[in-house]
């Protein structure tokens, strides 16, 4: 029981060290265009990539310190909203990560 | 929605000054977007209970607050083997000898050894931990650069160590030292009623003839094994072992010689007598009160000896993981010379 409990845990912090680099590269393709945290998070989910608001944001605003992401508040349906898309940094460094994203999944399915 | 003002001023409390504000008005849209989108779909209020598993999946105040903050440490990774190596390095110097020496006085000359102070002990673990700690964490903050963190080379690293190997250069010096000690000893100790030493005369029990001698001895069979190990590099159990018998009769000697009560008297023209006999009795206590202290030093040396020699034996032992392999299979230890 125990022993199935540590795999289970295992499992579950290398399956977070997995898609941590993996949802940088979601959050930023799916910042081609204009969204707010939620529809955001709405977005990744529609395609299968939950993503929880206390993970989200942290990495919004780190994107954001590092010059990828570019984000301005502003009213929408009565409420106010911070909305963010790609700087021409952050859209130069999707180009770069989205060619090395496919360079590892071909060599992983090769691998696997 | 009180729930919800509870909530993000709980995660406010532990967000950095200068983004509270920005990260709450944020995170409290997002909340509201769930709850109001759970509404739309139920057609109705949510609950408390509801608001409340909402919130909960999103995780503690403290969990979703630190996510926010850069990770800190007060040691970090590269300086944390150091301080660990450090401090344990201390703690061991700090209590260990001290803690058997009060054994030894405890077994030895329980009435002197309430000077150790072991009540103090603890504080000066709290102490050597505190500043060893404090020290750490200031070379972290300060960004201090280790040396030769990014000047190391493969070729400035230490050769590979083999415990087995002894040097030559320690087999020269403990050659010299023990010729330059003996001599010297000769000349001073050699055994008889009375030594004159820089111009006072100090009279010895006759026993002193038994150590002189024991003494000359056991240093003769030291400088012998010194010259052996001199040529022939490598310890090998026999030698090892013969170590060991020379260092157990030089400690039960030395310990011999300290409870011996030695100096039967001094006597120089500027000392008068009644000075001479006090002197003579309070350095035959003072010798006589070092014993627990030799007799942890000596216990060391000795365990030193039983270790080389264990690990000798093992090895020799299939499948033993003490000791590095015997590598040379030319040296003498291997044909247990």
């Amino acid at each position: 029981m125990s022993q199935s409990n540590g795999n289970h845990d295992l499992f579950e912090n290398l399956r977070l060290e997995l898609r941590r680099g993996c949802l940088s590269l979601a959050v930023l393709s799916q910042l081609r265009t204009e969204r707010y945290g939620y529809t955001l998070r709405k977005a990744l989910a529609e395609q299968g990539l939950e993503i929880d608001e206390g993970t989200l944001y942290p990495l919004l605003r780190r994107l954001e310190s590092q010059g990828l992401l570019t984000s301005a508040w502003r009213e929408e349906e009565k409420r106010n909203k911070r909305f963010y898309r790609l700087s021409p940094e952050g859209k130069l460094m999707l180009k770069q990560l989205g060619a090395e994203w496919q360079r590892i999944n071909s060599s992983l399915n090769g691998i696997l | 929605m009180e729930l919800l003002d509870r909530y993000l001023q709980a995660i406010e409390f532990w967000l950095p000054k200068r983004q509270r504000q920005d990260i709450i008005a944020e995170l409290s849209e997002d909340l509201r977007s769930q709850i109001e989108d759970k509404e739309t779909e139920l057609g109705r209020k949510l609950e408390d209970a509801e608001v409340e598993a909402v919130l909960k999946r999103c995780g503690s105040p403290l969990a979703v607050a630190s996510r926010y903050r850069s990770q800190q440490y007060l040691i970090g990774p590269t300086l944390f083997p150091i301080y660990r190596f450090v401090l344990a390095v201390s703690l061991i110097g700090c209590v260990v000898p001290r803690f058997l020496i009060w054994i030894a006085f405890l077994l030895v000359d329980p009435a002197h050894r309430g000077y150790l102070h072991m009540e103090n002990l603890w504080a000066t673990v709290l102490y050597f931990a505190f500043f060893t700690t404090l020290i750490f964490a200031i070379l972290e903050r300060s960004g201090v650069k280790l040396q030769g963190l990014d000047t190391w080379s493969p070729r400035k690293l230490p050769p590979v160590r083999d415990p087995n190997r002894i040097s030559r250069f320690g087999s020269l010096f403990e050659i010299a030292a023990a010729v330059v000690f003996n001599v010297w000893f000769v000349s001073i100790f050699w055994p008889g009623p009375a030594i004159d030493f820089y111009g006072v005369r100090i009279t010895i029990a006759p026993v002193w003839q038994v150590f002189f001698w024991s003494f000359l001895f056991l240093a003769a069979a030291n400088v012998a094994i010194a010259v052996v190990n001199l040529f022939r590099p490598y310890w090998t159990p026999r030698r090892a072992s013969l170590r060991l018998l020379f260092d157990g009769i030089g400690a039960g000697l030395f310990c011999g010689l300290l409870k011996a009560h030695l100096l039967v008297g001094i006597s120089a023209s500027s000392i008068p007598a009644a000075k001479a006999i006090e002197l003579t009795n309070l350095i035959n206590t003072w010798i006589a009160r070092m014993l627990p202290w030799a007799i942890v030093t000596m216990l060391v040396m000795l365990s030193f000896d039983v270790y080389r020699i264990i690990r000798l034996r093992c090895v020799h032992l299939p499948g033993s993981s003490i000791g590095p392999a015997v590598k040379d299979l030319s040296s003498p230890m291997v044909n247990g010379n």
